[in-house]
């Protein structure tokens, strides 16, 4: 109305005009039953089990936020092939479920597979007339992995995988410098368990332990980072958490070869801790402490 | 008129009653579904959903029949009936061919607006007796929306009547000329806006406007209570089409009109239902306050106007 | 006695039911609906007296609009549901309403009473041209009078809600 009293007739006209277009179109109803619907790649249907893969690590049934993943095993001895060679023991699957009734398809248990025994499914049609139904078997599961598709084509725009990426960057040169420089720390390293932020971890020592067989999935991921020299260290350092773990890494070679600095934050807190503490070991230290969130107040009260 | 004609009479005007409204729901099920991109009912009945309405008052009839506690009861149970039976009274009146009507009174015209201003009182009463606050605005709304409308209904009415010179639909139809139609444009427009008004339909819908009174008057009723008051609004469609189309579009005028006759008028008739469908689809709710402003600032003039045009044409020709 | 006679007596019988319970019914609304089908059976009465017109006007106005405009306002007032014990009249309201009543019907039957007795009366066919031509012809006047006496109401009505609003009072009413 602010255009003139008959400003409106030219809205409502516009409204019927839309409409009237939007007739003449083809509806965009998908009649589903009839005809089944076009999926878009990748999409999250159900949760298939490929049962060769599964190695029973228990690990999707650990991550699963509302625990709807049931997963029963026993343990055979496979006799030695050849003689005096020692029997291997493996795991065998007894029951793999999965109570839909529970699951929210969030994936994590997708993404904490290492082996790629769970992958999702097109498949959607999976309501049942009882709650208790919806909780499916190995063999309902297997079957659905019939229907996984082939993985879709990257995007020629896509960067690189990581597994690609990280072999053909070069290799670094500073490496060589960081051997010697755990060498050279080793011997300050018995200090480090007196310091009580670390020292109150009762989970620190099996921890230490674990990653042998359980971390591995992440190892594929970034094979230049692991050094002879760290494995070969006792001490817990780099089996921190995860961002904890990168860390001393990043910082650990800029101590002694300070020039090349990667701006990395750590790396410029770095330089300045020796000049405070003066002593190699808390160099070292330092970073590490200062990215664990946990033991921010440790390196505070020392300092 | 002997006992069986009356009855067949009857018979038909009831069947027509029943079958009218849910050609004109299916229409609009399928003309809304596809100008919004959608197919609409596709199951019931096999062929495109025909039988989707039947289906849907197969439902109604198992439904529970709820009263709220603190209803009145009687007043809340024959609300429904109150608010269906005037519809089918004016269904009555209209003709749709030569000779073609329920009941042919001199004055049908007059009846089927009396019975028209009948059927609000089923609302009221519904909306009074359900004991729900938003039951109750609903209900005002559409009171308050009736008596506005009523007065520019009746003066476009009273244009056409005494354009024919006559109050008798059946002798409106047999009076029209085409040219009435540029002659009448003003009434007809108020009339089919009235009209809207009077069936509660978008944009005009306030009584029954879902996303702020969850349902007006209706919003206590279920099963076949509720399906009646719907059925009620869709007979109303229908009965505001056949007045429209009698009054202002010559009813059963056009070619061939002693054998198709009856077709041309449910042609017209259709047509308008359309239109009606078209502009719910279209159009937002107009706010309570412009609904009244419209009527009476606009409406009564333009009606006033045209009765005194058609009043100094029919004096200067006859 | 004729159909029709039978018809009316049924119509009048059912109004004269339906006035007595819009008087003593406890609830407003409920006598308001009472009084709705008091009107409509006597639209049925005038329909049955072959009084077409008017008895279409009796719906149109009364029923479909005077009715609805009782209620209207019997909603405004936040009418309730159930029996309203304080609705009882006062003793002489009720005898004044008798001697109304009273003198109305003794009116009416002065009037009708000696058409009754009246063996043969030949009743005018009500046609709506004869209708129109006495209401426009001999009746002109009251006519027009009555129509000015609801234009000065309306005027009237519209003043006294201008002046509430001019003096400052806040109306609920959205200004434009």
């Amino acid at each position: 109305m602010s255009q003139g009293p008959f400003a409106f007739v030219a809205g409502l006209a516009g409204g019927l005009r839309t409409t009237a277009r939007t007739m003449r179109r083809t509806a965009i109803t998908q009649e589903y039953p009839d005809v089944l619907p076009d999926l878009p790649p990748r999409s999250r249907g159900v949760i298939a089990l490929v049962e060769e893969n599964c190695t029973s690590c228990m690990l999707c049934a650990r991550e699963c936020p509302d625990w709807c993943i049931y997963i029963d095993s026993h343990k055979e001895t496979i006799p030695a092939t050849t003689p005096g060679g020692r029997d291997r023991q493996r795991n065998v699957l007894d029951r793999f479920a999965i109570d839909f009734a529970l699951c929210m398809y969030c994936g994590i248990c997708i993404e904490a597979c290492p082996f790629d025994a769970l992958h999702w499914s097109p498949v959607f049609e999976l309501a049942e007339t009882d709650i208790r139904d919806l909780l499916h078997e190995r063999d309902r599961l297997a079957k659905w992995a019939q229907t996984i598709p082939p993985p879709q084509p990257l995007d020629p725009a896509a960067p690189d995988p990581a597994e690609l990426a990280a072999s053909r960057k070069p290799a670094r040169p500073a490496r060589p410098a960081a051997d010697g420089a755990a060498a050279a720390e080793r011997p300050a390293r018995p200090e480090r368990p007196e310091r009580p932020a670390r020292a109150e971890r009762p989970d620190r020592p099996p921890r230490a332990e674990r990653p042998a067989g359980e971390e591995r999935p992440e190892r594929p991921a970034r094979p230049p980072r692991v050094e002879p020299a760290e494995r070969s260290m006792p001490l817990p350092r780099p089996q921190t958490d995860d961002h904890g773990a990168e860390a001393p890494r990043a910082a650990a070679p800029e101590a002694p070869a300070a020039p090349e600095a990667p701006a990395a934050p750590e790396a410029a807190a770095a330089p300045e801790a020796p000049a405070t503490a003066g002593e190699d070991a808390t160099t070292q230290v330092l970073p590490t402490v200062a990215s664990d969130p946990v033991a921010t107040d440790g390196p505070g009260a020392q300092a | 008129m002997s006992v069986l004609e009356a009855v067949i009479r009857s018979v038909a005007v009831v069947a027509a009653f029943l079958v009218l409204p849910l050609l004109v729901g299916q229409t609009e099920h399928k003309f809304m579904a596809h100008m919004q991109g959608r197919l609409g009912p596709m199951y019931a009945g096999g062929w495109h959903g025909w039988a989707q309405l039947i289906a849907d008052a197969a439902k109604f009839v198992q439904k529970e029949d709820v009263i709220p506690a603190a209803a009145d009861r009687g007043v809340f149970r024959i609300a429904p009936a109150v608010a269906l039976i005037p519809y089918m009274a004016g269904l009555a009146f209209i003709p749709i061919g030569d000779g073609i009507v329920g009941a042919d009174v001199p004055a049908s015209a007059f009846a089927v607006l009396a019975a028209l201003g009948v059927g609000i009182l089923g609302h009221l009463m519904g909306g009074w007796a359900s004991a729900n606050k938003y039951s109750m605005i609903g209900a005002m709304r559409g009171a308050a929306q009736l008596v506005a409308y009523e007065l520019p209904m009746v003066l476009a009415v009273a244009s056409v009547a005494l354009a024919a010179g006559t109050l008798s639909l059946s002798g409106i139809v047999e009076q029209w000329q085409p040219w009435w139609l540029l002659w009448q444009l003003p009434g007809a427009i108020v009339f089919f806006i009235a009209a809207l008004a009077e069936i509660n339909r978008t944009p005009f819908d306030m009584p029954i406007a879902d996303s702020e009174i969850v349902f007006g008057a209706f919003t206590e009723y279920t099963g076949l209570r509720f399906a009646f008051f719907l059925l009620a609004e869709y007979a109303g469609i229908v009965v505001m089409a056949l007045l429209f189309t009698v009054l202002y579009l010559g009813g059963w005028a056009g070619p061939l009109a002693a054998s198709l006759g009856v077709v041309w008028t449910l042609l017209k008739a259709w047509i308008i239902a359309a239109i009606i469908v078209w502009m719910r689809v279209s159009w937002p709710r107009l706010r309570e306050d412009q609904l009244h402003r419209l009527a009476w600032v606009w409406l009564i003039p333009i009606a006033l106007f045209q009765l005194a045009l058609t009043a100094v044409v029919v004096v200067m020709t006859r | 006695m004729t159909t029709r006679d039978i018809v009316f007596i049924c119509f009048a019988v059912l109004a004269a039911g339906c006035a007595l319970l819009a008087v003593t019914t406890k609830q407003v609304v409920h006598a308001a609906l009472w009084l709705v089908a008091t009107l409509g059976t006597i639209a049925g009465c005038y329909f049955v007296l072959g009084a077409e017109l008017v008895g279409l006007v009796q719906l149109l106005i009364y029923v479909g609009a005077v009715i609805i405009l009782v209620i209207f306002a019997l909603m405004l007032t936040r009418a309730p549901i159930g029996k309203h014990d304080d609705l009882a009249t006062p003793g002489w309201q009720r005898a004044i309403a008798a001697v109304v009543g009273a003198s109305l019907t003794a009116l009416i039957a002065a009037v009708v009473l000696p058409v009754v007795t009246d063996a043969a009366v030949d009743i005018p066919a009500s046609t709506n041209k004869g209708v129109s031509a006495a209401i426009f012809g001999v009746w002109v006047w009251p006519f027009e009078l009555l129509s000015v006496l609801l234009l000065s109401a309306l005027i009237g009505a519209f003043i006294v809600s201008q002046v509430v609003r001019a003096a400052g009072r806040p109306t609920g009413g959205e200004g434009r």
